[in-house]
């Protein structure tokens, strides 16, 4: 627990005296300091990656730290879109990470069916997800 | 090197960017349009000024004094929920 902290800094002494809170990311409970964002409560527990990109996969961590790219955004209380790096984590908060979405419309333009026969043959048992159709 | 992701949002390569743009001879806002570099949750402030970058190495084309790329306001997506005067 809390591996990655910097607990006596050089310059800006020892970290003590933290109050502890209690979060879960994707289900399973981390503790991070009062005053934490949930990006740094997350990194201090060794967690890099927030979320993954919605149509292809590709993991997504801290990117800017500073509120201005949302590639740390999170699902945080049931709400969409929150910044990992701007919102202090509270206790008992419930942090989603960002999820793989169906891409009903990935392929190129020649290859759209033309039928919803021909979408239902295309796409049989290939895609996850609710079909957007 | 031209695997660099530029636009993060959508996903769009160096590599994209650089063929749109050479293949159209195109103007940044139409490389936007095209690949849609800059137009993903960012609203592309993060990519723009690379974006703009790119398009004077390839084609010559100078970024402005304006805001490049057409961008339109929210300066940051807002949610409703905030409009609407909830906190998060």
């Amino acid at each position: 627990m809390m591996t990655n902290r910097i607990l006596d800094h050089p310059v800006l002494g020892k970290l003590e005296n933290q109050k502890t809170v209690t979060f879960t990311f994707d289900g399973v409970p981390y503790k991070g300091f009062e005053g934490d964002t949930i990006a740094s409560a997350l990194l201090a527990n060794g967690i890099r990656q927030l979320r993954v990109h919605e149509e292809t996969g590709a993991p997504r961590a801290i990117y800017c730290n500073i509120g201005h790219c949302f590639e740390c955004r999170v699902t945080v209380n049931q709400a969409q879109g929150v910044r990992a790096c701007m919102t202090s984590v509270e206790e008992n908060m419930t942090v989603e990470s960002g999820k793989l979405q169906a891409a009903p419309f990935e392929s190129a333009p020649e290859e759209w069916p033309r039928t919803y026969a021909e979408f239902e043959q295309k796409n049989k048992g290939k895609k996850v997800g609710v079909p957007h159709v | 090197m031209d695997q660099t992701i530029i636009c993060r949002c959508e996903e769009v390569s160096l590599q994209d960017i650089q063929n749109t743009a050479i293949t159209y001879n195109c103007s940044a806002r139409e490389v936007k349009l095209r690949t849609r570099a800059g137009m993903g949750y960012c609203g592309g402030r993060t990519c723009r000024p690379a974006v703009d970058a790119v398009l004077e190495a390839v084609t010559g084309e100078k970024a402005g004094h304006d805001i490049p790329m057409k961008v339109q306001p929210p300066v940051r997506p807002v949610s409703l929920a905030i409009l609407g005067g909830k906190m998060r």
